[in-house]
């Protein structure tokens, strides 16, 4: 309006010149005509509506004062920076859009231009209303996404493996609704040994970038205050939505947040199709909320699976080495036996007796110092002390039988050695061997390796 | 001892005892502590329940977290 402040009021009444009005009826040529109110709105309102290009409009602006009358329809101002365009949004159109005006928010909408002639105004009849961007929000999305994969943001070799056993989880999600739920729903089923650090967000809304990035920058910061470890890992997750809906996941900011935390980031965002750039920048994506958490932890069913498993290995490996040491002992002792006359054994058994009983005592004397050393931790530990004095108990009669089968070795430590050829039979007689033969001789300690340098006769 | 390094001394012990070749009395230790490495991780696996604090920042920055109650974790 201000350009025409210059010109008389009624200048727009003149018919001369090239004035538009005045093209349109060449009788005005003759003389003033004067017209009502009523008839030039009319004029103004059919010459808008003959117009193509209002009848089909995409505007861009800014929403400016908003009412909504008793009718239920939604008056407002789009204005930029040089103009402002009046707008309506008809109750039935309201209920259809699913968008409604806001003051402040940018918006493009799309109507027919025509004019209100009880008061004159000309106006936007709304039909269409978005968010500014949104119709070209899969374009920018592609624009935002080449550019961060041109920095590196999203490679491959950016991303970090998992670390297999997390002791403390991060998780940055909104604490209402069914995400938080869902997740430590499996957390708690699959591996409750692990410990939660939940740092609320926003995960909708123009807000929510800010409060992702400082829900994840107190988990990067926090740290135990006992054992001084942070988190092992974080989720960040979010139910399903619409583009729009999503679009927090997409703010570049949150992105490059994600993409430089300093720990593996897992992103589970409940959708099918649309992938978002924080799932791109992610260490690892999950297809959902309750799917990320199960990737980050080991399955307890599993874990129990191969303790099982683990146990009868022991088991195994323990009987093979005793059975192993038996049978070596056994075939040694029946050689000895074979050599010696039977009272020297029964002398050899006697000293045996007397050395299982030291070894005896020694035993129980170190199982008494455990026993000891185990009552004083025995507030802290009461479990594992019950537990290890009963195994050392049955412990103690396996020690005890192992020793009764090491007999044979007393009589080694007396200073005999058993010589056998190389096929393991016993050497008996000087007179079977040759100079040069090999030999293999055991001793108290280990065995040498042999060969005959001279064959002397019984008499020598 | 956490669930992963007694897992892992258990597995080395196994492996260990699998091997052979030990005299008879260290199979036995390493026995002992391979069942008392496998009692500790079955009764963590059967005893843990899932902790689940909220990370709360105080006037000044500071960090603290708070428990939360298993049952509503977003009460607490």
């Amino acid at each position: 309006m201000s350009e025409r402040d210059d010109r008389p009021w009624n200048a727009w009444l003149e018919p001369a010149g090239s004035d538009e009005l005045g093209a349109v009826e060449p009788d005005a040529r003759i003389g003033p005509r004067i017209r009502t109110v009523a008839e030039l709105t009319r004029l103004v309102r059919e010459r808008l509506r003959a117009a193509p290009d209002l009848r089909d409009v995409w505007v861009e602006g800014e929403i400016g004062q908003v009412s909504v009358s008793a009718a239920g329809h939604c008056y407002f101002t789009l204005k930029d920076e040089r103009a402002q365009l009046r707008c309506v949004v008809f109750r039935e159109e309201r209920q259809r859009i699913a968008f409604e005006p806001q003051t402040g928010l940018r918006v493009v909408v799309h109507g027919r231009i025509d004019v209100f002639e009880q008061q004159g105004h000309y106006q936007l009849y709304v039909d269409a209303l978005q968010p500014a961007g949104f119709g070209d929000l899969a374009l920018r999305l592609e624009a935002m996404k080449a550019r961060l994969a041109a920095e590196g943001l999203f490679d491959a070799a950016r991303k970090r493996p998992l670390p297999p056993w997390p002791r403390v989880i991060g998780l940055a999600t909104s604490e209402t609704g069914a995400v938080l739920h869902d997740i430590l729903h499996v957390l708690r089923r699959r591996w409750p040994l692990v410990r939660v650090v939940f740092s609320p967000c926003l995960v909708q809304g123009d807000t929510a970038p800010a409060t992702i990035l400082g829900a994840l920058h107190r988990l990067a910061r926090w740290t135990d205050a006992d054992t001084g470890r942070g988190v092992d890992l974080v989720i960040l997750a979010r139910g399903g939505g619409s583009l729009e809906d999503l679009w927090p996941f997409n703010d570049e900011r949150v992105v490059r947040a994600v993409a430089a935390f300093p720990r593996p980031v897992v992103v589970g965002v409940g959708h099918e199709t649309d992938v978002t750039l924080v799932e791109f920048a992610a260490d690892v994506r999950a297809a959902t909320p309750s799917v990320a958490a199960e990737l980050t932890v080991p399955s307890r069913d599993e874990q129990r699976a191969g303790l099982r498993s683990l146990r009868g290995q022991l088991d195994t490996a323990i009987g093979r080495a005793v059975g192993t040491q038996r049978g070596v002992l056994d075939g040694e002792r029946r050689a000895l036996e074979g050599l010696r006359p039977s009272a020297v054994l029964v002398q050899e058994r006697e000293r045996v007796g007397l050395l299982l009983d030291r070894a005896a005592r020694a035993v129980a004397g170190r199982l008494a110092a455990d026993r000891a050393l185990l009552a004083r931790r025995g507030d802290r530990l009461p479990l594992l002390v019950e537990g290890r004095l009963v195994r050392a108990r049955t412990d103690l009669h396996a020690a005890t039988g192992s020793l009764a089968a090491l007999s044979p070795y007393a009589t080694l430590e007396r200073g005999y050695a058993i010589v056998r050829r190389p096929d393991g039979a016993i050497a008996r007689d000087a007179a079977d061997h040759a100079p040069g033969d090999p030999l293999e001789v055991r001793l108290a300690q280990g065995g040498l390796d042999v060969r005959v340098e001279r064959v002397r006769d019984s008499a020598s | 001892m956490p669930f992963d390094a007694a897992l892992a001394e258990l597995q080395s012990v196994v492996g260990r005892l699998e091997a052979g070749g030990l005299p008879l009395e260290a199979s036995i230790v390493l026995y002992e502590r391979g069942v008392a490495l496998h009692d500790h991780c079955a009764r963590l696996l059967g005893d843990a329940e899932l902790r689940v604090q909220r990370l709360l920042e105080q006037a000044g920055g500071a960090l603290r977290t708070i428990d939360l109650a298993p049952d509503d974790p977003t009460e607490g």
